[in-house]
């Protein structure tokens, strides 16, 4: 999962960055409006979180803008908790919102829900076969028993689970489980397949020769 | 509220009040005048009566034979000769049947009495009141009645000429001249003196005429009464209508006081003394309205200015605590918590700052010092932050001593200063000029940076107003040039700043020298 943060305060960006990566999440950050426009607008993001008050363009108008081009499910962190300013922002095109001062679990929690609201999905439970995946905690069980995975290697299976029945290119997963600091070597993608498909079976994740990844 | 205490019942009972005794002083004056007018009519016909009966008389009057007829005397000789009122014995009166028919008993309203000298009647009408003709000597009390028959005087003057004795000699009054009317009971009377000494009265029954008076007077009661009855329907009606704005202004106020403050009165006729009173209330309550939004600003701005701080603080330690860590990122952990708490110190020490200027606690010290001085100080202090932004500072500075706070005016000339090199263009200018202008300090800072749209140029000293709507930098809360106003304004001068969009904007500051 790639998620974007727009933030201005360069002491809550580092450590909200910090905090995401530590979650298993890639992610880029911009620190004024401009350059968060910019990238929102040249990455497919799995999520974007966006502060209201910035430099150069406001939330707003970055929400306004990217809604013209972008489905990105997209966080406000609003200092402002009044009513018509939470309206706003809903009705610009933000999925959902968090008033500031807040609690980190609680932005983690509703990242994970506008993740799985624009997958479609409605629980934290994905089931395959044998295998369950709990997006909330972030683990894996293979019949019931927890498997032990590395947050790159469920981010991998949680990418492709959310999009179960679709081919999953090479590019997009090296888009969405990558932010823009990694150098993305060729083979690391290869690695972490094959290390999913030791600990959950061979047949779990289908090759698509020519075209990505899939599960079935 | 009690009745009387209302405004409105007031008025009406006032106006009720005025009207009454306009219309009671109306009535009573067109009485008078219809009283008096119809008496005059009555006289009028007394007189004439008595011009007929006092020639019928005339005429008619058996002569004694030592005593000239009168009207007609045969010699020069009847003034002298004019018999001693008791001496001629009593006569009668013969009227002719032309002039009694006005005084028969078919005619009800008219009578007379003809007395001699000695107050024997000589002759009455049949219609005349029974009362006995002497009630005027044994009566004095009677009614409007004179306590004794009244003289004839000679004339003096007829017809505007005076009488000479010929005249009287000629008999040409011998009719004699009717006299005054009075009234007694239902009966008006002419009392006439005749020249011959007889007396003669003429009446008349004058009960259809009073009838007709009363009938008038309580037509004049019952249309005054109409009247009243309108005039205070009326008069409540213009009394509600002008109690109305009134009571919409109360309403209006009511609806404030608890709470909303967006009503307004509904100024109907400005033009009007309560129109004017509630465009006065209105722009009472507008600026009211805009205290307390300013107010709620400032407490919202004040807890949005809070916020940010305190997410660092808490994103920081919860991503710290989350799972071990090495010392090195500990210590960043710990540094961005005293950032965000060093900010969160800044902000409120502004904040109470501003609290104790506009509450007026802030004391200002009062000392004569050198404000050149001062200002050469604070360009020495910010030169670090001006050589880093490659920013040149020019100064054009007099020496100039000044009465105030060295401190808080230190203060502002740094803030005035840093603002200025803080959006600066690189390269560009700061100029910093000192003088006395009109027995004024005038400081100006002035830079080549952006400058400010007209439209926020009003702003720039609101508190938490920043320029570029959004955080330049920690610690910058837009608070800055509201306090350097709140500091200039207690030491009585003033602050003003203009702006050319694109080549800099220039703060003035105008201070008294002592």
């Amino acid at each position: 999962m790639r998620i974007l943060i727009i933030e201005d305060e360069p002491d809550l960006l580092a450590s909200l960055a910090q905090a995401l990566r530590e979650e298993g999440y890639a992610v880029d950050t911009a620190d004024n409006g401009n350059d968060g426009l910019f990238n929102a607008e040249g990455t497919d993001y799995d999520a974007i979180v966006l502060d209201v008050m910035l430099p150069g363009l406001d939330g707003w108008e970055i929400l306004k803008r990217l809604r013209k081009t972008k489905k990105s499910p997209v966080l406000m962190l609003t200092a402002r908790d009044q009513t018509r300013d939470r309206v706003k922002g809903l009705d610009t095109g933000a999925d959902d919102y968090v008033v500031k001062p807040f609690d980190l679990e609680e932005v983690f929690a509703r990242l994970r829900a506008i993740i799985r609201r624009s997958a479609n999905k409605t629980t934290n439970l994905i089931e395959i076969g044998d295998v369950k995946i709990d997006t909330a905690a972030r683990n894996i069980f293979l019949k019931d028993k927890a498997v032990e995975i590395t947050a790159r290697e469920y981010a991998l299976v949680e990418f492709l689970a959310l999009h179960r029945g679709e081919v999953v290119t090479r590019t997009q997963l090296y888009e969405h489980l990558f932010d823009e600091n990694e150098s993305s070597l060729s083979n690391l993608l290869d690695v972490h397949v094959s290390n999913v498909r030791k600990k959950l079976g061979a047949e779990f994740i289908a090759t698509r020769r020519g075209h990505g990844y899939c599960i079935e | 509220m009690k009745i009387f205490n209302s405004i409105k019942w007031r008025l009406q009972l006032w106006y009720g009040l005025i009207l009454v005794v306009v219309l009671a002083g109306f009535g009573f004056t067109a009485y008078q005048l219809e009283y008096g007018r119809q008496m005059r009519r009555i006289d009028g016909e007394l007189h004439l009566r008595f011009g007929m009966l006092a020639n019928a008389l005339h005429e008619s009057m058996p002569r004694p034979p030592n005593r000239p007829r009168f009207g007609s005397p045969p010699d020069n000789q009847w003034p002298e000769d004019r018999p001693p009122r008791h001496n001629p014995p009593p006569q009668k009166f013969v009227l002719p049947d032309w002039a009694a028919r006005f005084f028969d008993a078919t005619n009800r309203y008219g009578y007379y009495y003809v007395i001699s000298r000695d107050e024997h009647e000589l002759d009455r009408s049949t219609n005349a009141p029974v009362e006995d003709h002497d009630r005027f000597a044994r009566n004095p009390n009677y009614i409007n009645a004179p306590p004794t028959l009244p003289r004839n005087e000679p004339p003096v003057e007829y017809n505007g000429e005076p009488v000479t004795d010929a005249d009287l000699k000629n008999q040409r009054f011998a009719a004699g001249q009717p006299g005054s009317a009075w009234q007694r009971g239902d009966f008006r009377e002419i009392v006439t003196d005749l020249p011959s000494g007889e007396w003669v009265v003429i009446g008349k029954n004058i009960t259809p005429e009073l009838m007709e008076l009363h009938r008038i007077g309580l037509e004049l009661t019952l249309i005054g009464g109409i009247i009243l009855l309108l005039g205070l329907a009326g008069g409540g009606w213009l009394v509600s209508r002008a109690i109305k704005p009134i009571n919409e202004i109360s309403a209006t106020a009511v609806k404030i006081s608890a709470g909303d403050l967006s009503q307004r009165i509904n100024v109907a006729e400005a033009e009007s003394e309560l129109g004017q009173l509630a465009a006065v209330l209105n722009s009472t309550f507008a600026r009211l309205e805009t205290a307390f939004a300013q107010q709620k600003q400032f407490a919202s701005d004040a807890a949005h200015e809070l916020r940010t701080p305190v997410t660092v603080m808490l994103t920081q330690t919860q991503t710290a605590l989350n799972r071990e860590r090495d010392a090195e990122s500990y210590k960043q952990t710990v540094e961005a918590c005293q950032r965000a708490a060093q900010r969160m110190r800044r902000l409120i020490e502004s904040l109470l700052e501003l609290a104790r200027f506009d509450a007026g606690q802030e004391v200002l010290k009062r000392m004569h010092f050198d404000f050149s001085k001062t200002l050469s100080d604070s360009i020495e202090m910010v030169q670090a932050l001006a050589d880093e932004r490659n920013v040149k500072i020019i100064s054009e500075i007099s020496p100039l001593e000044i009465t105030g706070d060295a401190e808080r005016l230190a203060q502002v000339v740094t803030n005035l200063l840093t603002n200025a090199l803080q959006y600066n263009r690189p390269g560009g200018e700061v100029c910093v000029k000192l003088n006395v202008q009109n027995g004024l300090a005038v400081l100006e800072v002035a830079d080549t940076g952006q400058g400010i749209a007209p439209e926020n140029l009003a702003r720039v000293f609101e508190r938490f107003y920043r320029a570029d709507s959004s955080r330049t930098g920690a610690g910058n809360a837009g608070l800055g040039l509201s306090i350097c106003q709140a500091i200039i304004e207690a030491h009585g001068g003033s602050i003003a700043v203009t702006s050319q969009p694109g080549s800099g904007t220039t703060f003035t500051v105008r201070l008294p020298v002592a």
